[in-house]
C-alpha cells in the first residue's frame, strides 16, 4: 500500500521533531512514503489511493474565517444564542473575550491571552494559522502553527475505557468513504470552543467530519454534543484554503504577552504613555 | 538635514469587507476602523516578537506637539508572510506609517493584521501592503 503524497522538505524540517519523535514514542509504524520539492511546498494531488484512505495532506489555512462558531451567527454578534444551559450561560457571561460584539480591551479574561492556556481542541481551527495533516496506518496527526500544538487521533481504536480529561482529549479516529472521522472524549472545561467565550463542558462528545471538499479547499464539520453545556447538540463548518507556504512558528510567551497587552491594548483604555 | 516631523491626519472611510474580519490574538475593539491617519515621523522602537509586532514611532500631533505613537502589527510569521523581516526598520529611520486609531484618542494604532496591513514607507521606500 502506498498513498502518494508530496510533502516539501521545508515542511518535514518544521514537522519532524513533533511526527518522528512522536511516532517513535507510540511505537507507530514509519511515516508513509515521502518525496522532498524545493522550500515552497507542493500542493499535493489530493487523490484518493487505491487503499481507500484519503488524502488529507498539505497545508491548510483558515480562511475567510469568523470569530463564533455558531453557523447562523458567524461574526458573534449575538453570541448568547447558542442554546446554553444555566451552567454554560454563568461561564459565557463571565467571559470577557477579545472578539466579537462583547470583545473588549479592557481586562479580557481571555485564557489563551491572559495565560497562554491551550486554545482547546477546536479554538484551534479559528486562527489565522496554518495546521497540516500527517496521516500514518496507526495515527493521525494534526500538527499546528499556533503554539507548536499538535493533537494525535489514534486509528480504528476504540476509546480506553477510563479518560483521563486533558486539554486535547483522546481521540480516535476511522476513515468513511472520503473522510476522517475523529470521535473526541476526555476533554476538560478550562478552554473555550471559539473566540466569543462559547464554554464547554467536561462531559464534551466532539464528532469531526475531515474531507476534501476539492483539490484546494479542507472542509471539517464539526458535531459538539455536550448535555452539561448545551440543550441540544449543534452543527458547525469550518473550511481551509491550501496553501503553499511552508510551516512556521507562531509560540505564545507570557513575557511578550504582558508587553504588547501594557504597550498597546492597555493604552487603548487609559491612554497611558509609550514607554 | 533638518528633520521636518510632521502629522498629516487624513480621515478616510475604510469599508470593512464583511467577511474577512481581522482577527488573530484579538479583536479591534479599541479602535476606530473607520479612521485611517497616517504618521510621519521617526522610528524609536521597532519589536518583532509574538502576539503582535510592536513600532514605537515618534511623530508630531496636529497642535505640533511630539508625540510617541505605539502602532500594532500582525503577528510575526503573518508578517513575514506578507514580505517583511525584523530588519525591515531600525530605530531612527524614516517612517510614514498609515494606522487605525485607537478610540480613545490614545496615540495608539493598528496598522496589520492577518488580513489586511496598510501602506509603510521607510527611508523613502514603500513596503509591501495589501
Amino acid at each position: 500500500m502506498q498513498i502518494r503524497r508530496t510533502v516539501s522538505m521545508a515542511t518535514m524540517t518544521s514537522i519532524a521533531k513533533f511526527a518522528l519523535a512522536v511516532s517513535l514514542l507510540c511505537c507507530s509504524s514509519t511515516l508513509l512514503a515521502q518525496t522532498t520539492a524545493p522550500r515552497q511546498v507542493a500542493k499535493s494531488a489530493g487523490a484518493r489511493s487505491s487503499s481507500s484512505v484519503p488524502d488529507l495532506s498539505g497545508n491548510w489555512l483558515i480562511g475567510p474565517g469568523s470569530p463564533s462558531f455558531d453557523a447562523n451567527d458567524p461574526a458573534g454578534k449575538n453570541a448568547q444564542q447558542l442554546p446554553m444551559t444555566p451552567w454554560a450561560r454563568e461561564k459565557f457571561n463571565a467571559a470577557k473575550p477579545p472578539f466579537g460584539d462583547r470583545g473588549t480591551f479592557d481586562k479580557p479574561n481571555d485564557p489563551v491571552q491572559e495565560y497562554c492556556d491551550p486554545p482547546g481542541l477546536t479554538r484551534l481551527y479559528g486562527y489565522p494559522w496554518q495546521f497540516t495533516i500527517v496521516q500514518t496506518p496507526a495515527y493521525v496527526y494534526i500538527l499546528f502553527e499556533y503554539y507548536h500544538e499538535w493533537r494525535l487521533v489514534t486509528m480504528n481504536q476504540p476509546h480506553p475505557k477510563d479518560v483521563d480529561s486533558t486539554w486535547l482529549g483522546d481521540s480516535v479516529g476511522k476513515y468513511e468513504g472520503d473522510a476522517l472521522i475523529i470521535d473526541t472524549v476526555g476533554l476538560n472545561d478550562k478552554s473555550w470552543l471559539d473566540n466569543v467565550g462559547h464554554p464547554h463542558s467536561d462531559a464534551l462528545h466532539l464528532i469531526e467530519r475531515i474531507r476534501r471538499a476539492s483539490h484546494d479547499l479542507l472542509q471539517i464539520d464539526m458535531t459538539f454534543d455536550d448535555p452539561k453545556a448545551y440543550t441540544k447538540s449543534w452543527t458547525t463548518q469550518r473550511t481551509f484554503k491550501l496553501s503553499s507556504d511552508p510551516m512556521g512558528e507562531t509560540m505564545c510567551s507570557l513575557s511578550e504577552n504582558e508587553d504588547f497587552q501594557k504597550n498597546i491594548m492597555d493604552r487603548t483604555v487609559s491612554g497611558a504613555p509609550a514607554k | 538635514m533638518e528633520k521636518r516631523l510632521f502629522l498629516a491626519s487624513t480621515l478616510a472611510l475604510v469599508v470593512l469587507a464583511a467577511a474577512s474580519p481581522s482577527f488573530a490574538h484579538h479583536g479591534t475593539a479599541g479602535y476606530d476602523m473607520s479612521k485611517t491617519i497616517t504618521l510621519t515621523g521617526t522610528v524609536a522602537k521597532y519589536e518583532w516578537s509574538n502576539p503582535h509586532i510592536t513600532l514605537l514611532l515618534d511623530a508630531k500631533d496636529e497642535k505640533g506637539q511630539m508625540q510617541r505613537w505605539s502602532l500594532e502589527l500582525s503577528a510575526p510569521l503573518l508578517m513575514k508572510r506578507f514580505g517583511w523581516s525584523s530588519t525591515t526598520m531600525k530605530p531612527g529611520d524614516q517612517i510614514v506609517a498609515e494606522a487605525h486609531p485607537s478610540r480613545n484618542g490614545a496615540p495608539v494604532g493598528i496598522s496589520g493584521t492577518a488580513t489586511f496591513l496598510l501602506k509603510f514607507v521607510v527611508n523613502g521606500t514603500e513596503l509591501p501592503h495589501t
